[in-house]
């Protein structure tokens, strides 16, 4: 990714975007950030706002005209803010807070001629930044504006004029007149002409201002002109006029230094904003108004609080993993692409590029589709590549992979009875390794289902997505070349998909091979029949690989009313799920953020739960959610005790592969003449230790397999008084400890395991790799 | 990055069955990507082999890893 990319990706994300009221503020007011502090009775750190984006605060504060709250949010939602009021109300509440140091004036010099708002603006910005302004006024000097703004006081006027004094500007009288202006022209660096309160002089310039600049000719500005109503009366508008003051600045500024008038100001006279902003479950709430002339603490407060903070953060909302971090995809954008480019020192992104699910829920949500599913891949991609993706992360649900494709666990048949395989079922490694009795159900469903001419075969693999989950392209091409090469073999059938992430995948990267959903099979045409009368409720999950699969989703749904069973949508469903925390290995690299996810998928639904999905299925009931999975409720699959089947605790890790390998044993057994193999194992431990092992992603096979090489190599530590062994054992980047009893008859008992990455020389020996 | 060097086992009275000899404590390297650290770990006198406490190994170890493989 290059800064260029960078700059599209996150100009995607609208989150930083102004909210409407701000956008609609000639002079840029934090309105958000004011209301906040309004709302929070925090009258200073309003003012400090205020302060902060209003020039001369003390009497802007006071005479806005504020075009924002015509276009605020909250208009259609019981009525606009008192932006206006509000702002009034906190000036008069609250002392002054900003100060100013005195600095060295700068060598040039700035005229202003008429103290008419926009010239006071003028004066106020530049003096701020020690460049001594003179200000040129016919008459009083506090009159001027004190007629303009029937609103306006004489302290508060004398209040800015005071701090205008004190900042270095120069009040002088004069009457404003051609000779004025052709004095100011070759006396001053650069002069301002108030259009309202020198009207004359600014007639006599000949060309009106430009408006994005208010630069007239050679080293002239002017603003502050009147505004026309929509009747073509001539009125003052405040803002307007302040904000044509500041604009002026800029340009006077740039003049006197030298700087291009009108580089990188295409913004300044922006009033959309592409700010999105979820306004679901926002009541409306009607204006409060104050019972006096002016607002009471306690109103402002209220009135304040109405402000329902713009902001988006659509897709923040709903993913905990885009929570957990505490920004959102602009910011993440910025921090991976930082996390790519340092060469030396922490990767401090790592976690949050390998955190995310890849699920595309925020894809959905986002109104500019921001794809954290992509930024992440490609940056996962790009860690495998430079050698940078910490092994942590996702080895071992690679190891996981490879185990589901080895020649114990994966196999290919083509139809039994000798037909040519038209088709071949593709459960996926997961339903394989969770639900094998129903994946032969299944198979023989179809088998049986399926007219006589077209056969059907049985096809257990891994899709290879974990793969491509972690961003390890290689891997992932060569596993989909390894399948690819068994479907040419067995006649290129088309296969029936159990899996939404198999399907997908296949879809997305091996678009030449044809499948179908197991659903849509099943629904489309092998299981015709009519809806029966509803006996269940459940709230459907749909798969977040599914989202898009809208033949999946409606099958789904038919099925279950065939099967008796009426569904409940969630508030997020079909398109807009969210994952389980399965998707993009999440499971792996941040297993408890993972756990985190399902609970919120679970609580987000009503009644137990019905999946399409078996890893779906097996994390919501982890996570304490009752929830079956739609071979449950089939009739060629079903479970008989449906209430039981939904609690029914999903296999651990270890057991998901053991019954992947004894699902390919007994298919071998059933169709392809093998013998039954019988798995024994000579260590055994409490199943509480196990599942504490699994956490550490320590499984059974591991622990056996260390034992017995302990053993082979006589190679233990022994403790005297408990007569407990240790020994170790490496077999591939991670030792494995054990701590395990003899028994007379040749077995063993486990009492703990521990594992880790780093080598010493010397321990895991017995058997180590070379 | 440091890891404090001394780890004990983390109970009992450990011996080397196959040398018979009791484990003590032993200046030894330990590696990980490209860093090695050294610590003192119990091992036996004669084989040399080394006894990784659970403790290092899911405390500081698992630790210091985490550290070096994002850095
Ligand atoms: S949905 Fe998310 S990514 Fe999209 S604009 Fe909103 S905060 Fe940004
Ligand atoms: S609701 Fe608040 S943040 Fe939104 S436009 Fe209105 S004042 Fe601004
Ligand atoms: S987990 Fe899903 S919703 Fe969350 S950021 Fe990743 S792709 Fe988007
Ligand atoms: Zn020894």
């Amino acid at each position: 990714m290059d800064q260029a990319k960078l700059r599209e990706i996150e100009a995607r994300c609208t989150q930083e975007a102004m909210p409407r009221c701000r956008a609609r503020c000639p002079l840029r007011m934090d309105v958000r950030a004011f209301m906040e502090h309004m709302a929070d009775g925090k009258l200073r750190e309003a003012r400090k706002v205020l302060e902060l984006h209003l020039p001369v605060p003390e009497i802007m504060a006071r005479i806005c005209d504020h075009p924002c709250e015509d276009h605020c949010l909250r208009r259609d939602l019981g009525g606009s803010l008192a932006i206006g009021a509000l702002e009034a109300f906190c000036i008069g509440n609250a002392d002054k807070q900003s100060k100013s140091f005195p600095r060295a004036p700068k060598a040039v010099s700035i005229a202003v001629l008429g103290n008419g708002l926009a010239g006071l603006v003028v004066a106020f910005e530049l003096s701020r930044k020690a460049y001594p302004v003179t200000i040129f006024h016919e008459g009083e000097a506090h009159g001027t504006l004190l007629q303009r703004f029937s609103s306006l006081a004489q302290e508060h006027v004398a209040r800015e004029y005071e701090g205008l004094l004190k900042a270095g500007c120069t009040v002088t009288e004069r009457v404003l007149d051609a000779a004025l202006l052709e004095k100011a022209r070759s006396g001053f660096t650069a002069v301002f002409v108030d259009a309202d309160a020198a009207a004359g002089l600014f007639a006599g310039l000949g060309a009106a201002p430009d408006p994005a600049t208010g630069f007239v000719t050679g080293n002239i500005c002017a603003g502050g002109m009147l505004a026309q109503s929509p009747t073509g009366a001539l009125y003052a508008s405040s803002s307007k006029q302040a904000s044509e003051g500041r604009r002026s600045a800029v340009t006077l500024e740039r003049l006197v230094t030298g700087v291009s008038l009108t580089a990188e100001r295409g913004a300044e006279l922006t009033r959309e904003t592409p700010l999105h902003t979820p306004l679901d479950g926002v009541m409306p709430k009607a204006p409060v108004l104050p019972q006096g002339d002016a607002y009471l603490p306690e109103e402002a407060m209220q009135e304040a609080a109405r402000c329902i903070r713009c902001e988006c953060l659509a897709c923040v909302r709903e993913c905990v993993y885009l929570q957990k971090y505490g920004g959102y995809p602009r910011t993440y954008a910025r921090q991976i692409y930082n996390n790519a480019s340092i060469v030396k020192g922490g990767h401090l992104a790592n976690a949050l590029i390998n955190g995310c699910m890849l699920c595309g829920q925020c894809t959905e949500l986002c109104p500019e589709r921001f794809s954290m599913a992509e930024l992440c891949l490609s940056a996962r991609q790009d860690m495998v590549t430079r050698g940078y993706m910490p092994a942590s992360a996702h080895e071992f649900a690679l190891e996981d992979m490879e185990s589901a494709n080895s020649e114990t666990c994966a196999l290919f048949m083509g139809d039994p009875g000798g037909k040519k395989t038209v088709y071949a079922f593709f459960p996926g490694c997961q339903l394989a390794a969770s639900r094998g009795e129903q994946v032969l159900a299944t198979y023989e469903f179809l088998h049986d289902a399926l007219p006589s001419g077209e056969g059907v075969g049985l096809f257990l693999s891994c899709c290879g997505v974990p793969a491509h989950w972690a961003g390890s392209e290689e891997k992932f091409q060569s596993g989909l070349a390894r399948i690819r090469a068994e479907w040419e073999r067995a006649g290129r059938p088309t296969l029936i998909m159990a899996c939404a992430s198999c399907l997908k995948t296949f879809g997305e990267a091996a678009p030449g091979i044809p499948t179908v959903s197991l659903w849509a099979m099943l629904d489309g045409h092998l299981m015709d029949m009519p809806t029966k009368p509803a006996e269940k409720t459940y709230c459907i999950h749909d798969p977040c690989a599914a989202r898009h699969d809208e033949a999946w989703q409606k099958a789904v749904r038919s099925l279950a009313a065939k099967c008796g069973v009426s569904l409940e949508e969630p508030r997020r469903t079909g398109m807009e799920t969210a994952c389980c925390g399965y998707g993009g290995l999440m499971w792996n690299a941040q297993p408890e953020l993972a756990a985190v996810a399902a609970r919120h998928k679970a609580d987000a639904l009503d009644k137990p739960a019905l999946a399409s999905c078996i890893m779906c299925r097996d994390r919501l009931v982890a996570s304490g959610k009752e929830c079956l999975h739609l071979l449950d409720i089939l009739p060629f699959s079903k479970t008989d005790d449906g209430s039981k089947a939904a609690l029914a605790a999903p296999p651990g890790l270890s057991a998901r592969r053991a019954n992947r390998a004894a699902l390919a044993g007994r298919v071998r057994v059933t169709y392809l003449g093998g013998t039954a193999l019988s798995v024994t194992y000579r260590v055994t431990m409490a199943p509480e230790l196990l599942v504490e092992l699994e956490r550490k992603h320590i499984l059974r096979e591991d622990v056996e397999r260390s034992v017995l090489a302990i053993e082979a190599a006589g190679a233990r530590f022994c403790e005297r008084r408990s007569g407990h062994y240790v020994g170790s054992w490496r077999p591939r980047r991670v030792t494995f400890w054990v701590r395990y009893s003899a028994n007379a008859d040749g077995t063993y008992v486990l009492h703990d395991a521990w594992c880790h990455r780093m080598t010493v020389p010397d321990a895991g020996r017995p058997g180590s790799l070379p | 990055m440091s890891m404090s060097p001394n780890y004990t086992p983390d109970d009992g009275d450990w011996i080397c069955e196959a040398c018979a000899c009791p484990l003590e404590q032993q200046k030894v390297q330990v590696f990980y990507l490209e860093s090695a650290f050294d610590v003192s770990l119990p091992a036996c006198p004669r084989c040399k082999r080394i006894l990784i406490p659970k403790s290092l190994a899911e405390g500081k170890m698992l630790e210091v890893e985490a550290l070096l493989e994002d850095k």
